[in-house]
Formats: C-alpha cells, sequence, structure tokens
C-alpha cells in the first residue's frame, strides 16, 4: 500500500512539473504578445532587425510550431544563450547553482532544527520567561525582511568589527586550497547563511509551539506519564513526534520562500549563486536565463515538497496505512 | 468469599482528600474531602454523574492531574503517601503498584507508536532488566489474556476497532504486575454488546489475579455484578457506600435511588412501572448548596438539609453508610 | 385559533443578533492588550501615510529639488531623518514610502482573499470532479515561487506598482483557497445543511446565507496573516527593482540605501527606518490576527468561560 501511495505522490510532482514547463512557455507568450518590442524597448529597431531577432528566439512560426520546439528544447535542457555572457542558459545555471544548494541547504537544516528546539522549549515551559522571549525574538524576526537583517548583520559584523567579508565567497587575494580554501568559504558563508537561518526559524518555532501546545492536551500524555515515565522521556518520545507533522509540512511550504528569500539575500552579500545571477539577469532583462532560472526553481520547489510530503508518509502511521 | 471490613491492613487508604483545578476565576473545586479504604483484592465501584469528581478522584491517586492542579490530603498505598511522594519514588510506583485503565477513545493511545511498542514501554521502565524478546513475549502474551490476537502487536491505534482499543489499554494496564487497577470509564464509549464483553473480561481478570479494583462509571448497572462495594459520589464527595447489591436494591441516598432508576435493568421488576429521571443538574464546582449539596434536587428534602453539614453516618445495616439526614434520624 | 403577527421580521433580528455578536466581539477584542497594541500601531502608521502630505513636502522626494541639501546629513532639525547620497529627505522617503508598502499589501492581499475564497468556495463545495481539479490547479499555483514568477512577470511586464499588487496576489490566493476549502468541507457536513437543502434551498441560497457567514470569521482571520507576507513580498520585491522606480516605497530606499553604499558608510538613518516601519507593520497585523484567532476560535473561548 505504501508503494502505490508513493507512486501517486510522484507523478502528481510530475504533474506538477509538467504544468510548470508549459506554464513557462506561455509566461513569455500569453503574457506578453511581442516579447521583442517590449525587450527591446526604447531602441529603435528596423523591420528587418526585428524579423532576425524573432528568429533567433524562436519567435517565428505558430504558436503550436514555438510551443513544439520549446518541448524539444526544454527535454534536451537546453534554453537557449544567454543574453549578458552568450554562453548557453544551463551552463550558466550549473556553474553558478553549487553556492546556492550549499547556502540554503545549511540554512534550511539549521532554521529547522533551531526553530524546532525553541518551539519544544517554549511550549513545554508555556508561560515562563523562556516562552516569552523566544515567542517575542521569533516573531520580530518573522517580522522583518529577510535582507534588511543580512544588511544590519553585514553592518554590525562585517563593516564595523570586521569579523566577517564583506561579500563574496573567498579572498580574491589568496591562493589557497583544499582544507584551508573551504575554511575560507566557509568564513565567507557564515553570514548570509545566519542571515537565511534566522529569518526562517522564527515561523518554525512559532508552528512548532503551537501544534506542542495542542498535542500537550491529547489524553495519551497523561496515560504516559502514569506509567511512570521521566517528563523529558514523554515530552520527546510521545508529544514530540505527533507535533513535528504540522512542521514537516511546513519545511515543504517555507522553501519556495527560502529560495526567493535567498536571490536578495545574495545580493546583499554577493554570494556567486543563482540568487545573484537572477538579479544580475534583471539588469538585462536576460530573458533565456530568467526563463531557466525560474524553471529550475520551481523544479527544485517542486521535488522538495516531494521530499516532505514522502517525509511526512514515514512519519504519520495514519497516512501510511490509513 | 466475604471481606471482613479492615480486618486486613488496607492496600489503599485515602483521607480527606482535596482536589482543586486552577483556573481563570478562582480555585474550581472537584473533590471536596473524599475518605475512604480498599483491602487487596477488594473491588470498589465509584458512580456518579458527570462532572462529579469521580474521574479527577482517579487521576489524583497517581498524581497524573493537570500542572497547577491542587491536592491535599493523603494517598496511602501501602502505607506510603502518594502525595508527599518524590518524583523518582512516586514514577516507580506508577505502574508498578497501581494502573489506570483509562477510557479507550482513539487518542488515549499514541496515534504514532504501535501499540506493541506502547505495551512494553512501561515493562521496559519498570523491569530494565528484561531484554527486548522477552518484552515482547510477554506482550504477546498479555494480548492473549484480553483475548486479542498477539500478531495484533504490530499494529497501530487507528487499526483497532473501540472493544480492540479498551483491551489493549487493559493489557497495558496489567503489564507490570500492579496490585490495584483503576478502570475509569472503560466501558462507556463502546457498544453495549462489547460492554457486557469487556465487563466480563475485567471480572474474570480480577478473581484470576486477585486485584484491587476501583471501577468508575456514571452507569450503575454495570457495577452491581462486578464490584462487591459500591460508593456513590455527588458534587465531589461521597454520599454513599455500602456493598453493591444493597446499595442498588436498597439505597439510603435519594440521589443513589435516582441514579439506579436512571438506568433501568431488563427484568428488575422495579422498572416495569417507575417513571424514571432526575430534574436539575448537578450544581456548578464553584457555587455548591450549603448544607446537603443534593438538597435543591432532591425529591424529598426536609428543611434542615440546607442547614445540616453531611457526613457519612451509619445506616444501620453493616458496612453500609450515607451522608442523609433521613439515615442519621431513623438511627435515632 | 388565533395567528401571532410577528412584530419583528426574521431579517431585523438577524441584523440585530449580527450586530450584537460584532459588539460582544469588539469588548473581547478590547481585553486582549496584543490586539490593542497591533491596532493602535496600525492605525498610527496608517495615520501617518494618509498625513502625508502634511508630514513632508512632496518635492523633498526628488533629486532635482534637493540640490541645495547636504548629501548624507545626519538627522536633524531641519531633516528629522538625514538625507541620502542625492540629498533628499529620508523622512519624505519614509512618509511617503509608507503609502505604497500598505496600499500594496492590502490590494495585494485584497485580490488574494477574494481570489482564494472563491476557488476555495466553489472547490470545496461542488462535487467530487470540479472540486478535484480546483484543488490540483490550486496545489500548481501554491507551488511556484513567488519571487522568480515576479521577477519574471516584471521583467515582462514591466516594474510598476500594478504588476506588483497583480504578482502577489496571484501567489497569495492558493494559501486561502486551501484553509477556505477545509473549513467548506466540514460545513458541507453540517446538519442545517442538510435541512436547508431538504427544504429546497438551492445552491446559491446555501453557498451565500449559510457557507459564507461561517466561513467569514477565517476569511478574516487569514487576511490578517496574508497581508504581512504580502507587505514583506513588496518590500523584497521593490528591493530588487521591480517595483515603480518612480514612487518611493521601503523596499525601494533599501535598494538605494544598499546600492548607495550606505551601508558602508554607515548612514543607519537611510537603511534603519524603513525596515523598523515594515516590523512594525507587520508585527501589528500578527497581533490583531492571534488575537482575531482567539476571540473567533470556540475551544479557546471555552477555556475562558
Amino acid at each position: 500500500m505504501t508503494f502505490r501511495l508513493v507512486g501517486l505522490k510522484v507523478l502528481g510532482a510530475l504533474a506538477t512539473l509538467a504544468f510548470v514547463v508549459v506554464f513557462n512557455f506561455f509566461l513569455f507568450r500569453v503574457v506578453d504578445t511581442d516579447p521583442v518590442a517590449s525587450l527591446f524597448r526604447g531602441r529603435n529597431l528596423t523591420a528587418q532587425q526585428k524579423v532576425e531577432l524573432r528568429s533567433q528566439f524562436g519567435l517565428d512560426g505558430t504558436k503550436l510550431e514555438q510551443f513544439g520546439r520549446y518541448l524539444q528544447q526544454t527535454a534536451n535542457l537546453n534554453f537557449g544563450r544567454s543574453y549578458t555572457s552568450n554562453e548557453p542558459v544551463m551552463k550558466e545555471i550549473a556553474s553558478r547553482a553549487w553556492p546556492t544548494i550549499a547556502l540554503v541547504g545549511v540554512s534550511t537544516l539549521l532554521s529547522t532544527i533551531f526553530g524546532v528546539l525553541i518551539g519544544i522549549a517554549a511550549a513545554w515551559k508555556r508561560g515562563s520567561a523562556t516562552d516569552y522571549t523566544s515567542t517575542g525574538l521569533t516573531m520580530a524576526t518573522y517580522a522583518m525582511p529577510d535582507f534588511w537583517l543580512g544588511m544590519l548583520l553585514l553592518t554590525a559584523l562585517a563593516v564595523s568589527l570586521g569579523l566577517f567579508p564583506v561579500g563574496g565567497i573567498s579572498d580574491p587575494s589568496s591562493d589557497a586550497t583544499g582544507l584551508a580554501k573551504l575554511l575560507d568559504q566557509a568564513h565567507h558563508m557564515f553570514l548570509p547563511a545566519l542571515t537565511l537561518t534566522v529569518a526562517y526559524l522564527g515561523e518554525y518555532a512559532l508552528v512548532m509551539r503551537s501544534s506542542l501546545l495542542e498535542t500537550m492536551r491529547e489524553d495519551y500524555l497523561t496515560l504516559a506519564r502514569a506509567k511512570g515515565l521521566r517528563d523529558v522521556v514523554v515530552r520527546n518520545h510521545h508529544a514530540v513526534p505527533n507535533a513535528i507533522l504540522p512542521v514537516v509540512t511546513l519545511i515543504a511550504i517555507n522553501f519556495g520562500f527560502v529560495l526567493s528569500g535567498a536571490i536578495a539575500v545574495e545580493t546583499i552579500f554577493s554570494w556567486p549563486g543563482l540568487g545573484l545571477l537572477t538579479y544580475d539577469a534583471l539588469r538585462g532583462p536576460d530573458l533565456p536565463l530568467l526563463q531557466g532560472l525560474f524553471l529550475v526553481f520551481s523544479a527544485s520547489v517542486i521535488f522538495f515538497n516531494l521530499l516532505a510530503d514522502l517525509l511526512y508518509v514515514y512519519l504519520d502511521p495514519r497516512v501510511r496505512t490509513g | 468469599m466475604s471481606a471482613e471490613p479492615h480486618a486486613v491492613t488496607p492496600l489503599l487508604s485515602v483521607r480527606d482528600l482535596h482536589v482543586t483545578y486552577r483556573s481563570e476565576g478562582g480555585g474550581v473545586p472537584a473533590v471536596r474531602g473524599v475518605s475512604f479504604d480498599l483491602a487487596p483484592g477488594e473491588t470498589l465501584g465509584l458512580a456518579g454523574e458527570s462532572g462529579c469528581g469521580k474521574s479527577t478522584m482517579a487521576g489524583a491517586l497517581l498524581r497524573v492531574l493537570p500542572q497547577g492542579t491542587t491536592v491535599t490530603g493523603e494517598v496511602l498505598l501501602d502505607g506510603e503517601d502518594v502525595l508527599t511522594m518524590k518524583p523518582g519514588r512516586l514514577r516507580a510506583v506508577r505502574w508498578a503498584e497501581a494502573s489506570i485503565v483509562f477510557q479507550g477513545a482513539l487518542h488515549t493511545l499514541n496515534p504514532v507508536h504501535r501499540i506493541g511498542r506502547q505495551m512494553a514501554e512501561p515493562i521496559e521502565v519498570h523491569s530494565p532488566d528484561v531484554s527486548a524478546k522477552e518484552r515482547r513475549r510477554r506482550v504477546e502474551e498479555l494480548l492473549e489474556v484480553v483475548g486479542l490476537p498477539a500478531r495484533r502487536i504490530d499494529d497501530y491505534p487507528h487499526q483497532l476497532s473501540g472493544g480492540q482499543r479498551q483491551r489493549v489499554l487493559i493489557a497495558l494496564a496489567l503489564a507490570c504486575n500492579p496490585r490495584l487497577l483503576i478502570a475509569d470509564e472503560p466501558t462507556t464509549a463502546l457498544d453495549v454488546m462489547v460492554q457486557a464483553q469487556v465487563l466480563q473480561l475485567l471480572e474474570d481478570l480480577q478473581k484470576e489475579l486477585g486485584l484491587a479494583v476501583i471501577f468508575i462509571t456514571h452507569d450503575l448497572s454495570t457495577l452491581s455484578s462486578a464490584c462487591r462495594r459500591l460508593a456513590v459520589m455527588y458534587a465531589g464527595r461521597i454520599v454513599e457506600d455500602g456493598p453493591s447489591k444493597e446499595v442498588f436494591r436498597e439505597a439510603a441516598h435519594p440521589y443513589t435511588e435516582a441514579l439506579s432508576a436512571a438506568f433501568p435493568v431488563i427484568g428488575d421488576m422495579r422498572f416495569r412501572l417507575n417513571p424514571s429521571g432526575l430534574g436539575g443538574d448537578p450544581p456548578d464546582p464553584r457555587s455548591i448548596p450549603a448544607g446537603c449539596s443534593f438538597h435543591p434536587r432532591c425529591p424529598v428534602a426536609e428543611p434542615r438539609c440546607a442547614t445540616t453539614i453531611v457526613e457519612l453516618w451509619p445506616t444501620g445495616r453493616p458496612t453500609h453508610t450515607a451522608a442523609c439526614v433521613r439515615v442519621r434520624g431513623a438511627m435515632q | 385559533m388565533t395567528t401571532i403577527e410577528p412584530t419583528v421580521s426574521a431579517r431585523r433580528i438577524t441584523w440585530q443578533r449580527r450586530r450584537r455578536a460584532l459588539g460582544l466581539g469588539w469588548a473581547d477584542y478590547r481585553h486582549s492588550v496584543p490586539g490593542m497594541i497591533g491596532l493602535v500601531v496600525l492605525l498610527l502608521i496608517v495615520a501617518m501615510a494618509l498625513a502625508a502630505p502634511i508630514l513632508a513636502d512632496e518635492s523633498q522626494l526628488r533629486a532635482v529639488d534637493s540640490i541645495a541639501n547636504p548629501r548624507w546629513a545626519t538627522p536633524s532639525e531641519f531633516h528629522p531623518l538625514g538625507t541620502d547620497n542625492l540629498g533628499r529627505s529620508v523622512w519624505a522617503q519614509f512618509v511617503w514610502g509608507a503609502r505604497i508598502s500598505l496600499l500594496v499589501g492590502l490590494a495585494a492581499t485584497l485580490i488574494a482573499i477574494v481570489l482564494g475564497s472563491a476557488v476555495g468556495i466553489l472547490a470545496g463545495y461542488s462535487g467530487r470532479a470540479l472540486g478535484a481539479v480546483l484543488m490540483r490547479v490550486t496545489e500548481w499555483f501554491l507551488v511556484i515561487p513567488f519571487l522568480p514568477l515576479a521577477i519574471v512577470l516584471a521583467a515582462v511586464l514591466g516594474p510598476s506598482v500594478r504588476n506588483v499588487i497583480l504578482v502577489i496576489g496571484i501567489t497569495s490566493w492558493p494559501s486561502t483557497a486551501r484553509l477556505v476549502r477545509a473549513q467548506v468541507l466540514t460545513l458541507k457536513e453540517r446538519l442545517y445543511v442538510e435541512r436547508s437543502r431538504a427544504l429546497g434551498a438551492s445552491s446559491r441560497y446555501l453557498m451565500s446565507r449559510h457557507i459564507l457567514p461561517n466561513v467569514s470569521p477565517l476569511i478574516l482571520a487569514s487576511l490578517t496573516l496574508t497581508v504581512p507576507v504580502a507587505i514583506l513580498s513588496e518590500t523584497t520585491l521593490s528591493f530588487l527593482g521591480l517595483g515603480d522606480p518612480t514612487r518611493a516605497s521601503w523596499g525601494k530606499m533599501l535598494d538605494e540605501a544598499f546600492s548607495s553604499g550606505a551601508l558602508s558608510r554607515g548612514a543607519w538613518w537611510y537603511y534603519l527606518p524603513p525596515g523598523l516601519g515594515i516590523m512594525a507593520v507587520v508585527l501589528s497585523f500578527v497581533l490583531i490576527g492571534q488575537a482575531l484567532e482567539e476571540i473567533l476560535d470556540p475551544r479557546l473561548r471555552e477555556r475562558r468561560a
């Protein structure tokens, strides 16, 4: 029964991906019927140039032909060439993917872990100073724009105190290799990662707290206590496994926001990932690159949602067998 | 087997138990001075309407009430006062000396753990030297004792029916061989047929294992055969206490009479003609009537009921007491 | 047999009841300290935004009119929040920028809520096929990450306030739709819906008279939680240069602060106020939302009683 469930979810994810691919196409064509005109707004083009450009962007032929070509190219991961660099879009994206994966991966992990821990502490000691301070702090971080927090950290820790580099992924003047290089990169990643982590752990803490508060009212906790279990055991083995389920859903929902947040945060810290690439592509606008990035972002969110979905199935036996 | 009252050292001795819940408008007294003894192997039924404090009292015996609840008095389990036990001792006593059979609602068991694991848990806590294999064997044994197939051990709670869950809870309560079983409304949510089966199971287990049982319910009729002794609670106090058949048939307290009339027994001639039902509601715990708390609803109330402080007085029949002025009058 | 004439119409009674419920709700709300704080702060900020023309002259927003001003001036009595790299008054930007942030936040939320509620009610109420299809579509839109979409749309459509509102509205409606649909599904099971149907009520009647009033509290609570997200999204979009370049907004202030090097200069008066302003607005909505949730959740109400 589980295999069927998993299979269905994977199929669902693929269907969503298909939708996004189609949506991506229409985004550029239907929204604006003449991309060439809007692209080259303010620049005078001769009719001949317009025809050439249209052919270059694959905008000639009927919509159906364009769509067919688009599908074919997408299947081959061919998104055209970037306007600014003239390199294949996929190559650009691939070369800049790792910094973002590292940044977003580490931040998501840390914000989930710390958010959950804070939420547990706040709920279990409800009404205490721990509860109020943690709730207050998490609400504050939730309310601030993520990149603004980055700006504050940058000014305080990098500019004023000089503890961290002001930007980039590594020290351009050094030619360290191996472990030294890794440490240097980690040093550079500290502030952007800290920004994303703090910006998003608030929500996890709040959700975990309210979920745990609800769970704490359940009868099976009274039973667990009556069995003679220690308080800590009741909390960690009985309450938390039930309370954490909504958090898993939240991770999935949040991932799209974290990715979006990475765009602005990478900009602030000049972190050479996909986010900064997107920001730069905006200046053009470098449409093929943007289109490719949009697809990559959406596909990542779909994939991550699927992972979180499957994790939920694993954690909640009622979904698995019910 | 007749139980000689208090000839043996009582297994459980409750003295002047008061339980007050914390609430925004001040404390809410749920139990207001309950005292009784329970001998080893004795079966005591505790009956009353919802809100009379019987479940609260059950929770107080093992101190599993919500935080902030005030509990005063004495609860002597084998001579030791549960209310003043240190946390470590309390945890050791819980389940191993006395356990609770909760009502088998869906969320009484942890939804994300298999029932085998939940049943093995107290064994692991109280007998840490027992190997995992041995624990599993013991759990399978317990399942069979309550009439469930051993293969259910790896099921999740939502995969069981209500009756099956109740059996699991009973098996769970027996896991550490306690001497006292507190059954808190174990049959309330079940169909009548299943109810009868579960009751029979409890009766058989009690006899086999010589357990002392406190059987809490609002349905008086289930108690008359399962328990030797019956106590009736109203507004946080015990208002009648005596041999169950006697209390049921010849109630000394008007409330008991009304209660038993509300749950007619098929075949019992008394119920054929009498309309049953008692008007009004139990008093709000925050504003309990003076004197006898039952007097506003009592069909035979007298003026002195509002001013006399009632206690459990002997009715003249052995071991049968009732908190009613008419009883005291009859004695005089 | 005498017939009794109703002295008051049924409609009158319903409205009286509703007003009384509202009154009670307000009395309850006033007891919530966080809720009142949130409400007061929000009203202050709205007042400030509305009073922008009085508080700061619009000309102070334009670089061309600020040539005489010192650059990077610290806060003083001439310029309450100092000036930026072009000599423009930061206070003016702050006060006028509040308008955009609030406007976009509210307008986008309105679109999201209306669209989301409509889809949610329809999806919950309709039969299996239509409901399933609608939910599928909703889930698809849920997946699309909002910022990349916004960037693409802005790149193609051109940066403007209208587009920002549109983009945020389009990406926010799915979560409301999901919430509303879940609520409608539970309501459908309720007896009074069945009874009304037995009496011959049409679907439209049911939706407007029974379902909508019962979903409204949920929609209201959802609204107060969607606005913060919308405002934060607008800030990010403006920061990235996707907002209207001719209008001041808090996000744009942060963008300019960043690109003009306010960070390395330590010109805190440029980048601190907008962030704090956003925090204040978002927090006030969160507090209001929480207070509303407490009032509307029947379980919590029981405990207080």
